[in-house]
């Protein structure tokens, strides 16, 4: 039977420490999470907190510390100074508490060639006390994924398919994922993300690390943006698309004054041709509008970037911080 | 579940997956022992003549063989005292350094260590992996070359093999843990192997040589081929046994010690 994409996985309630002040609203917090590698800085005086129940995007160019800070997270590096807390508890010293109720996938791993999937989530599913498949058959079904051949047959796609079946399979009440779309088909990435979704209304958390911010403006209540190491902005992903320069475009009957535009609030980057102005606009529409009203226009257009133009806001064209 | 029980899930898996090679080391091994019993009715009276007419010192070297050679001393000769603990050692080696370095290199460490595992556990699971593809490889070396004794006609009991074979396992078992140790501080698998392998090499070498040069002979000591002896000609060396698998846990609890304290990277 082949499962509809709107079916909803019902996740267990994860079992955290009620007395914890963080317990019941925080899944990730990090203090002055710092990370040294020799002379080379990893991350530096990371402040994070991560809502449990919410899809939170971490996102920044490769190199910027997303996964160091999510291997600090699961204590596979130890900080240079600094703590975090997962879900109530301490990454380093209450790891293994914290890596029970946690799902993790990797943004490179890699799988023993000739085991199957059946046989690898068997096999994690002992390492986590249980004898069954848990909701892999069913994630597997949704993803198009066969569990039964050999890892080293599979597509690339597939293997990444593996990657995300096995941090869900155990149904976890936080989920941390390192861009986890990386070579997934488009109708792939959208029954993954609406898994996504399904998770959050189970009330489960997930980190989203990625630099395909499409995906994160989709999924993310709350994005936090890291450059050189160091967190530069965590907002919703509402407030930081509002604050998205807008593209407008304005035709005219005949040519106007565009310095009139240039003098407005909120009002960049203005450019004449003939009968058209071009303009970005960040607030302000109000003033825009009442200029437009003086003249008699032919057509309006407002384009609104996506969220790798806030993104990129942070960076200079080259991809280094601004 | 217990730790017991997850250091088990551990070792089981890994043992499943190494089921054909260590069939295959069991199989290999345990035909070139069949091979050496085969050989022995003729290759004995040879031998006899070879040795008798040997110079001094290489008949120390051979472990001051004398006629007439029995079926002891030519398994010693070669198979015991040489081929099988240095092959096998090297098979434990690798599977110490598959552990952590090999399986940081692979990227599957990750992975692995995401599950609520101790670090420790990782450890422990590689020590009772490579004890117990030991086992299994010199149990099949036994079983095929006591297979032969009948049709050669030799005079060599079960027991006694097998006492020979299982007081190779520690020295073995301590080699692999080496590599466990190694592929923790060193972080790649090619020197995990590397550096208990010189060490493997370096000690036989010294026992060899020992007993042919006064100068070397002080630094048997050090060898664990010289406290092993010829396991088949002598009687069961409990003293290097036991020594020998307290070292491994020494060095298994060092490994812990280091993989516990580093960064996993991949």
């Amino acid at each position: 039977m082949r499962l509809d994409d709107s079916a909803v996985l019902v996740f267990r309630r994860p079992a955290l420490d009620p007395h914890h002040p963080d317990t019941m609203t925080t899944a990730i917090h990090t203090e002055s999470l710092t990370k040294n590698y020799g002379r080379r800085l990893g991350i530096a005086d990371l402040d994070l907190e991560v809502r449990q129940g919410e899809i939170f995007g971490f996102i920044g160019p490769n190199g910027a510390g997303k996964t160091t800070t999510i291997r600090l997270l699961l204590d596979l590096l130890r900080p240079t100074s600094g703590r975090a807390t997962v879900l109530g508890l301490d990454a380093h010293r209450d790891s293994l508490a914290v890596r029970r109720s946690i799902g993790y996938l990797p943004g490179e791993f890699g799988l023993d060639v000739r085991m199957t999937g059946r046989q690898l989530l068997r096999y994690y599913g002992r390492l986590r006390g249980f004898d069954d498949l848990g909701a892999a058959p069913l994630l597997a079904d949704r993803l198009g994924l066969d569990l039964d051949l050999a890892m080293g047959r599979l597509s690339r796609g597939n293997r990444q398919k593996i990657g995300l079946v096995q941090a869900l399979f155990h149904r976890p009440a936080l989920l941390i994922l390192d861009e986890p779309t990386s070579g997934l088909d488009p109708l792939v990435q959208d029954t993954f993300l609406q898994t996504l979704r399904e998770a959050r209304a189970e009330g489960r958390t997930v980190f989203l690390s990625s630099h395909v911010l499409s995906e994160v403006e989709r999924v993310c209540d709350r994005v936090a943006i890291i450059r050189s190491g160091r967190l530069a902005a965590l907002e919703t992903t509402t407030s930081l698309l509002e604050k998205r320069r807008r593209r407008v475009t304005l035709v005219f009957t005949s040519p106007v004054d565009a310095s009139a535009f240039a003098a407005l609030p909120g009002v960049s980057d203005v450019q004449a041709q003939g009968n058209v102005v071009r303009l970005r606009l960040a607030d302000g529409m109000d003033a825009v509008i009442k200029t437009v009203a003086r003249h008699t226009l032919v057509d309006l257009s407002i384009e609104h970037p996506t969220l790798d133009e806030v993104f990129m806001s942070y960076y200079d064209e080259t991809g280094r911080p601004s | 579940m217990n730790e017991a029980g997850r250091v088990w899930v551990l070792v089981a898996h890994d043992l499943r997956r190494r089921t054909r090679s260590v069939i295959i080391w069991g199989v290999a091994l345990g035909a070139l022992g069949a091979m050496y019993v085969a050989l022995f009715p003729t290759m004995g009276s040879l031998l006899d003549t070879y040795v008798n007419d040997a110079p001094e010192q290489m008949q120390q070297f051979m472990g001051n063989l004398s006629g007439p050679i029995t079926i002891e001393q030519w398994l010693g000769l070669e198979f015991l005292n040489f081929l099988v603990p240095i092959a096998l050692s090297f098979m434990a080696m690798a599977i110490g350094a598959r552990t952590v370095a090999g399986s940081e290199e692979r990227k599957t460490l990750d992975l692995l260590l995401s599950n609520p595992l101790p670090r420790w556990q990782v450890i422990a699971g590689a020590v009772g992996t490579i004890a117990a593809a030991l086992a299994a490889v010199l149990f099949i070396t036994w079983a095929l070359t006591m297979a032969a004794v009948p049709a050669a006609g030799v005079d060599l009991g079960p027991g006694h093999l097998a006492k020979a074979l299982l007081a190779l396992w520690p020295l073995c078992l301590v080699f692999g843990t080496l590599a466990v140790l190694a592929s923790s501080l060193l972080r790649r698998g090619a020197l995990a192997i590397a550096v208990p392998g010189v060490i493997l090499v370096a000690m036989y070498v010294i026992d060899g040589l020992g007993q042919v040069s006064e100068s070397i002979k002080p630094l048997r000591v050090v060898s664990l081929f010289y406290h092993l002896g010829p396991t088949l000609e002598s009687d069961f060396p409990w003293t290097a046994f036991v020594v020998m698998l307290a070292a491994t846990a020494v060095i298994g609890a060092a490994a812990v010690a280091a993989f516990i304290r580093r960064d996993i990277y991949t």
